[in-house]
């Protein structure tokens, strides 16, 4: 561990420290806007970029864990694929003319790594890794946000709980990339049938949940609907697992804020108790 | 700025596998039309269905357009920093050219004093060398000839030692700038093998 001590100085130049002020000042102009450091940032970046040395064009090449090569250019424009297949090895900022001086390039080339890896952070970590759609800690603060409204202002809201029928017998007969794909494909379908505004997260295993908003409880046909035509398999996309996701089914129960509860607990109680007696009519465990 | 929904699109769109570039195309009206992505050694018709079911979550009526990277295949050479041209200007006052050229952010400068063809060409050499290039080429002649588009310029070097001459060819707006753009597309191969300015 290194201690201060009184001989040691502030570096007083940009360079000392190896970063650009105006990439800093960019970041700061876009927190003190309460506007998160995202892929929207990179584009900034080239723009400002382009603006100080006048450039006609500007691709910077990040490398990111999860992502592997990633080209940006200036205008969110496509990139020709010899040129892609040329840029795509080597990470760096390649400009138009090259008058980048290397080292405000690599502070550029390392910002925006940093923003891609921050925005791809925070998306993973309120997503399911599975199928894309929300995660429990995600759909706890929604549910919970939307209790609070349907409390003060009467807002409705229906809360849908979904869960595969019988679906260890799809782990244990096939195999468990199987039931992962079954898994991927009711997320991918239930993604689909939501409307905009509604919220829909995988809780845990093969059970799903759904905040239809602004539903007084009609409107939980509608998505059911919606839900089964989506599923259907030509709807996906080619499949080869045949049978094993053709003869899958679900079973939900449902619950309606304020006409049933305000509180998250007797709603989350309520939906539980119907859909296991779903499942005990059809003749199966939960 | 793009919404926040566009941009979860566009890193959803990111993080399929083999994509190296994306371009979200809006029409007249600001809606998004097509989405294009460009894909690198993974099975482009892989990609396609995947980014067919994401394109249809967030804009069911948009297009998606997949190329593939895979197939271009380019020389590492061409990876190589390149030497720009920043600016080439003659003075009538003195009848001295400049040339400024711009190496990996290092800047080099000629001056040249024999007219805009010649002075445009040796300024180029001069600004080469002032880069740290060691250019074992002398300038045989530069001629500006008539085409039915203009009056471009001509540029030959030859080498100190033994070897064939290098052309080069340019038309700008002006003949110190053509003088300038044809010395270096006369040395284009030469300086793309050079890799190291000492």
């Amino acid at each position: 561990m290194t201690a201060l001590t009184d001989d040691w100085e502030a570096p007083t130049t940009e360079t000392a420290f190896g970063y650009e002020p105006w990439l800093f000042q960019l970041m700061l102009d876009q927190l003190e806007e309460e506007k998160e450091l995202d892929i929207g940032w990179v584009y900034s970046v080239l723009e400002k970029l382009a603006e100080r040395y006048q450039l006609e064009d500007v691709i910077v090449n990040i490398d990111v864990k999860n992502f592997g090569a990633q080209l940006f250019r200036l205008g969110r424009r496509a990139i020709s694929t010899d040129l892609a297949s040329r840029l795509g090895a080597t990470p760096g900022v390649y400009c138009n003319p090259d008058v980048v001086p290397e080292v405000e390039r690599d502070a550029v080339r390392a910002a925006c790594q940093l923003v891609l890896s921050l925005h791809y952070a925070r998306y993973i970590a309120g997503t399911d890794f599975l199928t894309k759609i929300a995660n429990e800690i995600t759909f706890k603060a929604a549910f919970e946000a939307a209790c609070a409204n349907s409390a003060r202002y009467g807002w409705a809201f229906t809360y849908v709980l979904i869960d595969i029928d019988e679906f260890k017998k799809i782990n244990d007969t096939y195999s468990y990339s199987v039931g992962n794909d079954v898994i991927r494909r009711y997320g991918l379908a239930i993604r689909r049938s939501v409307r905009s505004g509604d919220v829909a997260a995988r809780l845990h295993g093969d059970e799903f949940a759904v905040l239809l908003s602004n539903a007084g409880g009609h409107e939980v046909a509608g998505f059911i609907d919606r839900l089964r035509f989506n599923l259907g398999p030509l709807n996906l996309g080619p499949s080869n697992l045949g049978p094993a996701i053709e003869n899958v089914t679900f079973s939900f129960g449902s619950a309606t804020s304020p006409r049933e509860s305000t509180d998250h607990d007797v709603i989350e109680d309520l939906a539980e108790d119907r859909l296991k007696e779903v499942k005990k009519k059809k003749g199966f465990t939960r | 700025m793009m919404s926040p929904t566009e941009e979860d699109f566009e890193l959803e769109l990111r993080s399929l596998p083999g994509v190296l570039n994306v371009e979200i195309r809006k029409d007249e009206y600001g809606e998004v039309d097509a989405v294009t992505l460009i894909v690198f050694e993974h099975d482009p018709e892989d990609v396609r269905v995947e980014a067919k079911h994401l394109v249809s979550l967030y804009f069911p009526s948009a297009a998606v357009v997949i190329e593939d990277a895979s197939s271009a295949i380019v020389p590492r050479e061409s990876l190589a920093p390149r030497v720009a041209l920043v600016g080439a200007s003659f003075n009538p006052e003195n009848g001295t050219c400049e040339v400024e050229l711009n190496f990996t952010g290092r800047i080099g400068i000629g001056r040249g004093g024999s007219g805009q063809l010649f002075g445009g060409a040796e300024a180029t050499l001069l600004a080469l060398r002032d880069l740290g290039f060691d250019v074992p080429f002398y300038l045989l002649s530069v001629v500006n000839v008539a085409t039915t588009r203009g009056w471009p310029v001509v540029v030959t070097l030859r080498p100190f030692s033994d070897g064939a001459d290098m052309f080069g060819i340019a038309q700008a707006d002006s003949d110190v700038l053509s003088a300038s753009m044809a010395t270096l597309s006369a040395l284009n191969r030469f300086l793309s093998m050079s890799k190291n300015a000492s």
